[in-house]
């Protein structure tokens, strides 16, 4: 955060952090470390995303017991803001963490006004036409993917090159520096170098996202994610805001501690974080969080057009996704107990991380083979892997139960 | 005698000294150790014991390695992998007397993970000092020249061929193509490459491997065999428990013996037939000293 004070850390930003080094332990953990089970994986946050918990509902008109989290979280929402972008997104306390040194230019000017939603109300309206595509730009399936398919696949990759290199160098000699490596390996690296398709995609939408802090603090967040802006039209009614709504006269230093709002003389309800930076860093101590009646910013709700519009693009982003080539789906292998490849399609979150956590890297994210809807969906690809016969690790990682949980007898 | 006979005699003679030759080079009549526990420990014990202890095979300060077969996702009693506490045995054993260090490993067939938890071996060696129970790394395999009669070249695994002694502990099971999978075949787990490709001259080319990377000593675990469906085995009607362990410094005659344990004779095991006839050691059973404790 710009500004800050030396030594002085928000709670927001330590919330933050914890948050992070949660997000990456459980994505770590996402693999097969001895046990049949795996009791907690990187799912925890994305059965805790209302974007996907409402994508998921909107394409199957059903719901499912395994997004309860989603739903709370939603209605923490609709009490306390958009805190979850300010305390808990790993994709936001990444761009917190670096934004401090990347030197700032103007904002976009076609990025403001209503972008995000012409983006949100298209997704959430295909999925009402059974194409549910919101993972392809959920933030938190954005970072997944960028780690499951790139980074972390280059860090092992890394590791266990150096590791051979120097038995090349040094022989048996090596063994001496092997208890450091098999500590690495048990509890760090991936267990095997597996290379992904789409890997490069991958991570360039998420260094696009870093890139974008150029033109202003979280440019992503307040400008573009559909969770942030899911979750900004619920914090709309939230009685939960900051005293004094507008910038003071005589300082107005706000707008610089602000990482999202303050571009406007009013506080917007709908974008305020509650990181509490402001409260923290008021020279004067003026600024406190209340519950109470809060002007909701702007009044601009997004019109009948946006809506409508959305429903058309959205519509038709459905029936453009649909074509499917017959022959590639007759050779198109679905991970164990998907039965159904609509129903698949439709629940599949596209976070990537079934092929994370599979075994035998049998899987790997479809580019067009199940046509273009199906991006980023897991396929087994059984020349470079198989299904270990009592695994049954993709089915416990999936958020949603796009792959069923199967049990082992 | 006349000297025509002489002369024949002598004439004959090395012809028959050759035999004598060969006589005094297998001289040493190889001895296999059945041991029968209900205690899977003890009977491993007890074989060891029956052929002198294992200090006769381990000298201190020795690098060891013992080759268990881990190679599938099964659990113990299943069948398809060592027991457990027979390769804890040989390995707090091979500890006793003096190594300084064993290294036990596999090349699986399963997930390596899989089959080193699920086979019991890693918890049963979790905690002993100077024991790695280690993944295989590709980049350990190393070609070999073999000069043998199937395979010229092999990839093996350079840590089995620098150990001091190499002792071989597969479990006694039914397989689909040899028949029977023991010690023999067991080395398929040193093997790098495409191993799979042996199985067409299995029996030749296993006594090729076997000739270079001689076993110091064969423990068959027999605590518990397969006798159909192997080697991957899974349905435990096919598991028949014999509380049995062999014991031998020949590898062939150990495979040879483990086969009565099937009611089968050696010679319908193609494996041992051609170790034998390579001279890798006695197939004939009455030619060996059988121990039974």
């Amino acid at each position: 955060m710009r500004g800050l004070k030396p030594g002085k850390i928000t709670s927001a930003r330590i919330c933050q952090l914890l948050f992070l080094l949660l997000f990456l332990v459980l994505f770590v953990q996402t693999e097969y470390r001895g046990s049949d089970r795996i009791s907690v994986a990187v799912n925890s946050f994305f059965r805790a995303d209302p974007l996907v918990a409402l994508g998921y509902v909107l394409a199957e008109k059903s719901f499912v017991l395994l997004l309860l989290p989603a739903l709370l979280l939603a209605l923490a929402t609709l009490v306390l803001g958009r805190f979850f972008c300010g305390w808990i997104c790993p994709l936001g306390t990444i761009l917190d963490l670096v934004t401090g040194r990347i030197s700032k230019t103007a904002p976009l000017r076609f990025l403001q006004g209503r972008v995000k939603y012409w983006l949100l109300f298209p997704l959430l309206f295909a999925s009402l036409f059974s194409v549910n595509l919101v993972g392809l730009l959920d933030p938190i399936a954005i970072l997944v993917r960028a780690l499951t398919f790139s980074l972390y696949p280059l860090f092992g990759a890394t590791v266990r090159q150096g590791w051979v290199g120097l038995y090349r160098v040094l022989g048996e000699g090596r063994d001496v520096l092997a208890p450091g490596y098999v500590l690495l390996r048990d509890y760090l690296l991936p267990f095997r170098e597996t290379f992904y398709p789409l890997a490069f995609l991958s991570f360039l939408l998420f260094l696009g996202i870093v890139f974008l802090e150029r033109y202003e603090t979280r440019t992503w967040c307040r400008r573009l994610c559909p969770l942030g802006t899911l979750l900004g039209l619920l914090a709309r009614v939230s009685p939960f805001g900051r005293i004094p709504e507008k910038l003071c006269p005589d300082c107005g230093d706000c707008r610089s501690h602000c990482p999202t709002s303050f571009d406007q003389e009013l506080m917007q309800q709908e974008e305020c974080i509650r990181c509490m930076a402001c409260r923290v860093k008021c020279r004067f101590g003026r600024v406190s969080f209340h519950f109470g009646r809060h002007a909701a910013g702007l009044p601009y709700f997004p019109e009948r057009r946006v809506l409508l519009g959305g429903l058309l693009s959205g519509f038709f982003l459905a029936r453009l996704f649909r074509f499917r080539n017959p022959r590639a789906q007759a050779t198109v292998l679905r991970p164990p107990g998907v039965l159904d490849e609509e129903a698949m399609l439709k629940k599949c979150v596209r976070c990537g991380e079934c092929m994370k956590v599979c075994l035998r890297n049998a899987l790997y994210p479809a580019i067009l083979q199940a046509g273009a809807e199906g991006l980023y969906t897991p396929l087994v690809i059984p020349r470079l892997g198989y299904c270990e016969y009592n695994c049954t690790l993709c089915g416990q990682v999936c958020p949603t139960g796009a792959i069923p949980d199967l049990p082992l007898e | 005698m006349d000297r025509r006979h002489f002369l024949k005699l002598l004439g004959l003679s090395p012809l028959l000294s050759n035999l004598l030759l060969r006589k005094a080079l297998a001289a040493e009549t190889p001895v296999v150790a059945i041991a029968e526990d209900r205690d899977f420990s003890r009977a491993t014990l007890k074989a060891l014991n029956a052929l002198g202890g294992m200090r006769r095979f381990v000298k201190p300060g020795n690098v060891v390695v013992v080759k268990p077969n881990i190679g599938w996702d099964r659990r113990p009693e299943q069948a398809a992998n060592t027991h457990p506490l027979v390769v804890r045995t040989v390995v707090a054993e091979a500890l006793r007397a003096g190594a300084s260090k064993v290294k036990v490993f596999d090349r699986t067939c399963n997930d390596p993970r899989r089959c080193y938890v699920n086979s019991g071996i890693e918890a049963a060696l979790r905690g002993m000092k100077g024991v790695d129970l280690k993944y295989i790394e590709e980049e350990r395999f190393r070609p070999v020249r073999l000069n043998g009669r199937t395979l010229r070249q092999w990839d093996l695994y350079d840590e089995a061929l620098s150990a001091d002694v190499f002792i071989n502990v597969p479990v006694a099971k039914h397989h689909g193509l040899t028949g029977l999978t023991l010690g023999l075949k067991n080395i398929m787990g040193v093997m790098g490459g495409n191993r799979g490709s042996i199985h067409r001259h299995i029996d030749s080319a296993l006594a090729d491997i076997n000739a270079v990377l001689k076993s110091r000593l064969t423990v068959v675990d027999a605590t518990r065999i397969l006798t159909a469906h192997g080697p991957q085995g899974g349905d435990s009607h096919d598991v028949k428990v014999l509380n049995k362990v062999l014991a031998s410094g020949d590898i062939v005659a150990a495979d040879a013996v483990a086969t009565t344990l099937f009611g089968l004779r050696p010679e319908q095991i193609s494996t041992t037939v051609a170790a034998y006839r390579r001279g890798l050691g006695e197939m004939k059973v009455d030619k060996m000293r059988i121990v039974r404790v």
